[in-house]
């Protein structure tokens, strides 16, 4: 059980995640929904603790995960899957190789500075791969596959950690609607097959419906709905997104790739 | 649209004299600028040659024993024994007469270079990603670390040679480790520049999984700077060639023992053969390392 | 919603046996590559044994000397008598040091700026003159500024004369390359135009090439000054003039305290060097230009 009790993120004073308390059951497949900027991918972000919260806890069974420092947080973040928007994938690495980086964690210094993976980590990489259906990528270089491959290697990545709970920034934002279905069906069997948990932070409503068992709805950085996509009114919807839903604006705008500065060869 | 016409004209003569007098005012800003920094240059100028002795007369008394200077230093070749033994003037072999000695202290100088790169390269490379702004695991291992590469940088490698001469002795270990700080603080500033300009989602995604600082340097920074890093080393090999010959006026063993002795006794007909050699050897290389760059470049775009 | 139709992911997970079988390339690959980094590692430890031979770089004398280079340090940090030194000759040789840079740049620019458009493919068609003048600007630049340094004095004596003179010959030989370089990568079409309008050969170069050229050429000639200034710190060491001269004489008597001093000098005005060619860029150049030296 993932338990979130009052936790709060400050960025120069205003906050983008206000007091949220929430209880994610293991094995539960969890929807987040909001406009941009409602403070969804921060909240990922503080549970793998990318980013550090400024306030509130962060509980994972009897583990205290907003405490964890050093070796235990690192443990925690292998334990905690993530996959991103922009896949985050090392692309001038082979695809397997990205697959394996899922191990470092288990690795030691000497042995992860040499770059040994095992022959036994490369099966499973090859296995997790195959389960995606792009095994026969394995040796391109990941930044030649199209986005929905390379989405599916991040997730076969996320697997190779073995993680108890699996977090999925706008996995499909940057994709056509064909890799999406693909990405989250992927995302589905995983949570149903091998007992993860998987929480995604979604923009698209229809399929957070879709495949989620229960859906978070945030609005300006507090839980503003949490229940069953049955639940989800046009009430509910109102408070989340606020009075424009009939307008389109619901969906977010995709985020443009702002961290991809020109790669200038000099 | 009758009414504007009277107006016209005389907006526009406003604004022509005010565009005249405005231009008149820029051009007059200009010249005195251009004045004034003319006026600057010349007194640094008149103040320059003055500093440095750099006299007409003093000038026109050494040129002519510059140029006898260099008339002296080239050798006597003839035609018909250019070919001939080490014993005959007039003859290539007579002037390269040690030419075996030349060739060991070459090799020597060459392998100074080659190792020193190869040190160089490798602390200058681990040394750049804590001189990163963007890699840095905190700010104060970043400004030890940028400083650090600054002061081996900013010191000339001849300065570090007169150091380390006295403290390893006269010889190439001396001279080897003088080029490898000097080099290390080059390749690792450039090296963080490089480091600087890299997109950084994957070591986002890296660290995700549970990788430490190091393992996020070697799999999500070093596979995407490799390849400038390696066309990076590789010029700084060529002046590593450069710097390799010269260490020797200082005690820093190499090529640069022999030349400075063979110019400080007036040994002049070696003298032009040691420059000539070493001049075609570090052009050859040069070359050779021109040629490399190309092919990793070349290589790098069809992948 | 579990098993999608259209989904490619198999449904049932293959067991290792079969993904194993299904893609033997991927391990054929590993091993491959395993096998390349081996043989690299072994290659580099390989030289590396034979250069510690070569040189006899034992681990001795390896920290003997870094064990000397800490004393040294040590007595670096620790000024004596600091009221005695000698400060008249110490500033007096930044200076020289800084008017051999810019007295060296500034006449080497004046003598290299033919070797422009004679060194230049675009400019000049014939293939002799061109090349003539390339092996000559190739053999000023693969003599170094040193041995340059060491014949000057030689010929004219010891002094800053020296010195100002290897700092011409070895910057002809730079300038004059990467001014015909940057030439070579001019944009011809106003100089098209310039022809277009009925214009001699020189007109066509003084108004369609110079324009263009001379903020490169005028950059790159500030490249050289900083580069200059580096260089002439260390000329004084062959007895060429500049601050050099006061570092080696410090060192020779072990006076780290003030060699540490003069050092510290060194990296001061080459970074206010630096700042200063920076600013005169940006103030009247604007053009941002890659340096080269």
């Amino acid at each position: 059980m993932l338990i979130l009790e009052s936790l709060g993120k400050q960025f120069d004073g205003r906050a983008a995640v206000d007091r949220v308390t929430l209880r994610v059951a293991r094995g539960q497949m969890l929807g987040v929904i909001g406009r941009s900027g409602a403070g969804k991918s921060t909240l990922l972000r503080m549970i793998n603790r990318l980013v550090d919260p400024t306030s509130g806890l962060i509980r994972h069974d009897d583990r205290l995960v907003s405490a964890l420092k050093g070796r235990e947080l690192m443990r925690w973040r292998a334990a905690c899957a993530m996959i991103f928007q922009q896949f985050n994938l090392v692309g001038r690495l082979d695809v397997v190789t990205n697959v394996m980086l899922g191990r470092l964690n288990r690795h030691g210094f000497l042995g992860s500075m040499a770059g040994a993976f095992s022959a036994a980590e490369r099966a499973v990489a090859l296995q997790a791969l195959d389960r995606l259906g792009i095994a026969q990528t394995a040796l391109q270089r990941a930044e030649t596959l199209s986005g929905g491959q390379q989405q599916r290697v991040a997730i076969a990545r996320a697997l190779l950690q073995e993680p108890e709970i699996l977090l999925a920034d706008e996995p499909i934002a940057s994709l056509d609607p064909r890799s999406s279905k693909l990405v989250m069906d992927a995302l589905r069997r995983i949570n149903r097959d091998d007992k993860i948990t998987v929480i995604v932070n979604l923009h698209d409503l229809d399929i957070a419906r879709a495949y989620c068992d229960r859906i978070v709805g945030l609005a300006n950085g507090s839980v503003v709905f949490n229940g069953a996509p049955e639940d989800l009114d046009s009430q509910a919807l109102e408070t989340i997104y606020g009075h424009d839903v009939e307008t389109g604006s619901l969906l977010d705008e995709p985020r443009r790739p702002t961290d991809f500065r020109v790669w200038a060869a000099a | 649209m009758a009414s504007q016409p009277p107006v016209l004209p005389a907006t526009s003569s406003q604004s022509l004299s005010l565009f005249e007098r405005q231009l008149k005012a820029q051009r007059r800003d200009k010249r005195l600028s251009t004045l004034v920094s003319l006026g600057l240059f010349l007194i640094v100028l008149a103040w320059s040659i003055e500093v440095s002795g750099f006299a007409p007369s003093v000038l026109l008394a050494g040129l002519p024993r510059f140029g006898e200077y260099i008339h002296l230093t080239l050798p006597t070749l003839s035609l018909e024994n250019l070919l001939a033994n080490t014993d005959t003037k007039g003859s290539i072999p007579y002037w390269f007469f040690n030419f075996r000695h030349y060739v060991v202290l070459l090799f020597q100088t060459i392998n100074m270079a080659i190792l020193a790169t190869l040190v160089s390269f490798v602390l200058g490379a681990a040394l750049s990603f804590p001189a990163s702004r963007n890699l840095a695991p905190n700010r104060l291992t970043y400004l030890l670390a940028r400083r650090g590469l600054e002061i081996a940088r900013s010191v000339p490698d001849l300065v570090w040679a007169l150091l380390f001469v006295w403290a390893f002795g006269i010889g190439p270990l001396a001279g080897i480790v003088a080029i490898i700080v000097h080099s290390t603080g080059a390749l690792g500033k450039l090296f963080s520049e490089i480091n600087e300009n890299i997109p950084m989602s994957p070591l986002e995604g890296i660290r995700a999984t549970g990788a430490s600082w190091f393992q996020e340097m070697r799999y999500a920074v070093l596979p995407q700077v490799m390849p400038l890093f390696l066309s990076n080393v590789l010029w700084r090999f060529e002046s590593n060639i450069r710097q390799s010959s010269v260490i020797g006026f200082v005690g820093g063993g190499g090529i640069g023992e022999e030349l400075y002795l063979v110019i400080v006794r007036n040994y002049y007909e070696e003298v032009s053969a040691l420059v000539l050699l070493i001049v075609l050897t570090v052009t050859c290389i040069d070359l050779l390392s021109a040629h490399v760059r190309h092919g990793l470049i070349g290589k790098e775009r069809l992948a | 919603m579990s098993a999608s139709p259209m989904a490619t992911i198999d449904p049932a997970t293959r067991d290792l046996a079969a993904v194993l079988a299904a893609y033997p390339e991927v391990f054929k690959q590993a091993k491959l590559r395993r096998r390349q980094r081996t043989a690299i590692l072994l290659v580099i430890a390989a030289y590396l044994l034979f250069a510690a031979w070569f040189f006899d770089i034992t681990p001795y004398r390896l920290f003997g000397g870094l064990g000397n280079m800490g004393i040294v340090i040590r007595s670096m940090v620790v000024w004596k008598n600091v009221a005695t030194w000698d400060y008249a000759s110490l500033f007096q040789g930044m200076i020289e040091t800084i008017a051999m840079a810019f007295l060296g740049t500034l006449l080497a620019s004046l003598l290299a700026f033919p070797f422009t458009f004679l060194a230049a493919r675009n400019i000049v068609k014939p293939v002799l003159p061109r090349h003539a003048a390339r092996r000559f600007l190739d053999l000023m630049r693969g003599v170094d500024q040193l041995v340059w340094a060491l014949v000057f004095v030689r010929a004219v004596g010891l002094g800053p004369l020296a010195g100002v003179l290897a700092l011409i010959a070895s910057s002809i030989g730079d300038l004059g390359k990467v001014y015909s370089e940057s030439v070579e990568d001019i944009d011809q079409k106003p100089i098209e135009g310039v022809r277009s309008t009925g214009a001699s050969r020189a007109q066509e170069l003084r108004f369609g090439l110079l324009p263009q050229v001379l903020p490169v050429l005028l950059s790159q000639t500030l490249y050289m000054f900083e580069h200059n200034v580096r260089s002439a710190t260390v000329l004084g060491i062959v007895g060429a003039g500049g601050i050099g001269l006061q570092l080696s004489e410090r060192i020779r008597v072990q006076y780290w305290d003030q060699a540490c001093f003069i050092i510290i000098l060194i990296v001061v005005t080459v970074a206010l060097i630096d700042l200063f060619a920076a600013f005169v860029r940006h103030r009247f150049i604007g053009k941002p230009v890659a340096a080269r030296f």
